[in-house]
């Protein structure tokens, strides 16, 4: 067999286009190191054109074939029945796990609505004041991704933006408001955060 | 000759679709000069999440001069005087803390600017405060603004109503009249009910950039443009806080700067109806600043300009 035939069936093999022979031919002639080397070169150059990660020198075939000489007689798998009830535990708890995760998610979500309709009127500064429980509030119609994530920041520290927001929300208003707008509609929204 | 009376009906089709596309336009050009044009009073109600509020308003138009009285019917009577886009007093807690609002133009009403971010387009025909209004929708072009939806009197071209809308469509206010007539209002319309503490209007460039280092932002998103920029002392904190005020010709928001001195403050996020706020933590050579951006914008454009505010007046004037 010619060495350019046998390179145009790994090219063919390579590419996943080798009809039934050509791969035959491949096999056979894959116990020669002159052919894996061809054929990890042509990986490296396909690694190249696809931008493909590609780990060099890995020679997986030969140390399986390595390892498999070596070894004696394949050893029995000792299968008791522990092992099954133990694979049968792990996948309930992971049921488990996802169940309880989403009950919590879902439960947060309630006593964020809850909370909200306790507390329908009230002001922007009194619920800031007030903590984080009717921050849900505010993330009530916000995104998902943003609101939890607004309600867990705000819980964990109090201080700084309780005073700060609510001010600078109300600056925003009124600057809106009050510089040179046409419609009244700013003006509607500087009065609704002053509301109750 | 069997053809010719099928020519005006081939014709109109032909123009059919660009008259259509024109119309929503012809609008957008209405509106722009409806509040100069127009004498009008009425009733109004505005609705965000959590909140629902009812005002009045009178609007006199007298020898190109625009009058303005707003009152809040429920809850504290807050009343505003307004003159040509001007705020001239204010009753009750609108009355602005900072001492100061800096005079800025009224905007100007740029309908290619407005082309140019949005996809204005006309809805259709419908009924508002018992007046037939024309529909027409201003979808963003990109995801930095929400889209609008402004149902107009087809009689003076007035926003009667106005939905602003999220990209997934969702109502994030209303705004809508629910009783308009066009008979000019009388002077005691247009006189305060009650004590109207006049706003001082200070000159926008006075304060600027003696002491404190001007602000400006990396990046913006297209179409919006810096309208003002103030730095005042918190009379609480006695800390000196940066604001600049942001417009696109239809949404506004601005940016508070202020230094952080020690505190360790984490970053936030709310949104209250459309308004979105967002707060970062800016290391800068002069120490650990908290950028706060407050507007009616998409949460990720807010978190973006935070993220984006840099010390120095512009990159191209920062540069000797």
């Amino acid at each position: 067999m010619s060495r350019e035939a046998l390179q145009e069936s790994l090219s063919a093999v390579m590419d996943n286009e080798a009809d039934e022979l050509e791969l035959r031919r491949v096999l056979n002639a894959f116990d020669d190191t002159q052919t894996r080397d061809t054929w990890s070169r042509y990986q490296v150059a396909r690694a190249v054109m696809h931008k493909d990660l590609l780990i060099p020198r890995l020679d997986i075939a030969s140390a399986v074939s390595a390892a498999l000489a070596e070894e004696q007689t394949p050893a029995k798998v000792v299968r008791g029945p522990w092992r099954s009830i133990g694979r049968l535990a792990v996948a309930a708890s992971v049921t488990v796990a996802v169940l309880a995760g989403v009950r919590l998610y879902n439960q947060d979500d309630i006593v964020g609505n809850q909370l909200a309709q306790q507390n329908p009127a009230q002001s922007l500064s009194a619920p800031m004041a007030k903590g984080p429980a009717v921050l849900a509030n505010y993330s009530e119609n916000a995104d998902q991704a943003t609101g939890p994530m607004a309600n867990g920041v705000l819980q964990g520290q109090p201080g700084w933006q309780d005073q700060r927001l609510p001010g600078y929300l109300r600056q925003h208003a009124e600057q809106a408001a009050l510089k040179g707008a046409e419609s009244p509609l700013p003006y509607a929204r500087a009065a609704s955060l002053e509301n109750r | 000759m069997r053809v010719l009376p099928l020519l005006p009906l081939l014709l109109s089709g032909w123009f059919v679709v660009p008259a259509h596309a024109d119309e929503a336009q012809d609008w957008l050009k209405r509106l722009g000069q409806a509040e100069q044009q127009h004498s009008y009073q009425g009733t109004f109600v505005y609705e965000r999440n959590g909140s629902f509020s009812t005002h009045s308003i009178w609007h006199l138009v007298q020898d190109g001069k625009v009058r303005e009285r707003l009152m809040q019917l429920d809850g504290p009577a807050q009343e505003v005087i307004r003159a040509d886009g001007r705020t001239e007093c204010v009753t009750g807690k609108l009355a602005p803390r900072l001492g100061d609002v800096s005079a800025v133009a009224a905007r100007q009403f740029d309908v290619q600017k407005l082309n140019d971010l949005y996809t204005v387009a006309m809805e259709g025909n419908s009924r508002v405060a018992g007046r037939p209004v024309a529909v027409i929708s201003l979808a963003p072009r990109d995801q930095h603004r929400y889209g609008f939806e402004l149902y107009l009197d087809r009689e003076t071209g007035l926003p009667i109503k106005s939905l602003l809308l999220n990209d997934k469509g969702q109502l994030l206010e209303r705004y809508q009249f629910t009783t308009l007539t066009t008979t000019p209002p009388d002077d005691s319309q247009l006189s305060p009910a009650a004590k109207c503490q006049p706003v001082a209007q200070a000159d926008a460039g006075a304060k600027l950039g003696s002491t404190t280092q001007a602000w400006h932002s990396d990046w913006l998103p297209s179409g919006f443009e810096q309208v003002s920029s103030t730095v005042h002392r918190d009379p609480r904190t006695r800390i000196e806080v940066t604001s600049l005020l942001y417009d696109d010709g239809l949404t506004r928001f601005s940016v508070f700067i202020e230094p952080l001195q020690g505190a360790a403050v984490p970053d936030a996020r709310v949104q209250l109806g459309p308004t979105a706020a967002v707060t970062r933590h800016l290391s800068t050579p002069q120490g650990d600043m908290m950028a706060t951006v407050v507007g009616e914008i998409p949460m990720g454009t807010a978190e973006r300009i935070a993220l984006s505010m840099r010390v120095g007046k512009d990159d191209a004037q920062a540069k000797p």
